[in-house]
């Protein structure tokens, strides 16, 4: 298998309300890259369950992934979910400011959608400690463990939905 | 050692031939510098079972010996596209050709030259822990990816000898864990301050100023300095220039290839991804993509830490 076999698409990080998935739909979307979103794996759990039920279908990437479809020029336009937003930055699920920053180097386009679902700013240790309620890390080891982060407007060269 | 145990269980794996040394490599029971000493010590045990071999009229055990490490060889550089396995058994068969152009022993040249080239590299890896340490200064936050094969832990006992006070973040390294799993492991035993975050989250770290350096090894060099290494590695490298957080590379230079676009990525099965200890983590109909390694530029790369392998 190559990279080659993949074909550019949209990237989504962040569960979107059903209206968003639905938008997609109607911009005739067949396929999204897909973020994990660890801790709770969010992306793979609940988007692509939601995807699927538009048939739209998702394809699933680690985390650390993203970097490598922006370096293949598989990324069409990056679709991020925020909680909230002011003139200056959007807070925004983990794991926006790479694609942010990914997005300005490879000049493709930063979109945002609200999140379904309001989130705290920080998880517990054992969210990252664990994977899928099975400890991966030894005893003793901390964890830091944002949910959500600052995107400083700079990054945010599409449009938002509000 | 299977790498994919830990932290709950430290297991050998048995290797006894050459298809037992590839299933290990395929199935990442060890990977990065593990795979230099798997490559090593399968010439070894293909030369220790040269008594199975039958005696050839062309040649004695010689020539029947050098096809049976030919095949070893092949076999190896077959393994996995992007580890420079055919740099090292390129080496090894050159040993081999050598001796039995020369009509010397191809066993005990091949023993000789492989201990002591392994006895070299491991005083080398010695040297660079020592720079790694130097580089670390007092009361700093390291950020690292994946697993850098023990050197870090080991500049982590040299820093705390040192009495420094340093701070280890550590990517989980999705989807098998080597940060999660090997680097916090390495890193405890040796008492190390160690944070875990996931992969997504080191923006955020670089953003909030929450750690001063990075340090990655690499699984490949280019002739322009361009390396390849575990997969998360260029979104890092992305970042730390952008929030001007300088990159350390363990590497191993190499001119065999000119630069990182011409370095094959492995792209992996699917399965490995969507599922965790048996359990599928998305629902049935999702896809997924994965490429096991990604190229960093040299210009991304604030120094290299290099040692000479060849």
């Amino acid at each position: 298998m190559s990279a080659k076999q993949e074909s550019p698409k949209v990237l989504v990080h962040g569960v979107g309300n059903k209206a968003f998935i639905e938008d997609l739909k109607k911009k005739r979307v067949k396929g999204v890259f897909v973020m994990e979103g660890r801790p709770h794996l969010f992306g793979a759990k609940i988007l692509c369950r939601a995807l699927l039920k538009e048939e739209i279908t998702p394809t699933l990437i680690s985390d650390n992934m993203a970097g490598f479809l922006f370096y293949k020029n598989l990324v069409k336009e990056v679709w991020v979910g925020y909680q909230s937003v002011n003139g200056e930055k959007a807070l925004c699920e983990v794991g926006s400011l790479l694609l942010g920053v990914l997005g300005k180097k490879h000049q493709i386009t930063v979109n945002l959608f609200p999140l379904a679902k309001k989130r705290k700013e920080l998880g517990k240790t054992e969210d990252i400690t664990c994977f899928n309620s099975k400890r991966i890390a030894p005893v003793g080891v901390k964890g830091y463990v944002p949910l959500l982060e600052n995107l400083s407007k700079k990054y945010i060269t599409g449009i938002i939905i509000r | 050692m299977d790498e994919t145990l830990l932290p709950s269980k430290f297991r050998y794996i048995k290797v006894t031939n050459t298809k037992q040394a590839v299933d290990v490599i395929r199935q990442m029971k060890t990977r990065a510098f593990g795979q230099l000493l798997v490559v090593l010590n399968t010439f070894l045990l293909e030369i220790r079972n040269v008594r199975a071999i039958p005696v050839s009229p062309a040649g004695g055990h010689e020539l029947p010996l050098l096809r049976r490490l030919q095949k070893t060889a092949e076999a190896l550089n077959a393994s996995r596209p992007t580890f420079p396995f055919f740099e090292i058994t390129e080496m090894v068969m050159g040993w081999a050709r050598d001796a039995f152009s020369k009509k010397t022993d191809i066993k005990a040249t091949l023993e000789r030259n492989i201990n002591g080239y392994l006895q070299g590299i491991r005083q080398r890896r010695l040297e660079r822990v020592k720079k790694i340490a130097a580089v670390i200064k007092d009361g700093q936050k390291v950020l690292t990816h994946c697993n850098v094969s023990g050197e870090l832990s080991m500049a982590a006992q040299l820093c705390k000898e040192q009495n420094k006070k340093v701070a280890y973040f550590v990517t989980e390294t999705r989807p098998y864990f080597q940060g999660a799993k090997l680097t916090c492991w390495e890193l405890k035993r040796f008492g190390a301050d160690v944070t875990l975050v996931a992969d997504n989250a080191v923006g955020n770290l670089m953003a909030n100023k929450m750690i001063d350096m990075i340090i990655v090894g690499s699984d490949r060099s280019c002739a322009n300095g361009d390396i390849a290494n575990k997969i998360g590695t260029y979104q890092i490298a992305v970042l730390a220039k952008e929030f001007d957080v300088p990159l350390y590379a363990l590497t191993q230079p190499s001119n065999r290839i000119p630069k990182g676009e011409d370095i094959p990525i492995e792209i992996r099965q699917p399965e490995e991804l969507l599922k965790s200890t048996g359990t599928n983590i998305a629902p049935k109909g999702t896809k997924a993509f994965y490429p096991g390694f990604d190229v960093v530029s040299h210009e991304l790369i604030t120094e290299p830490i290099a040692i000479d392998v060849r």
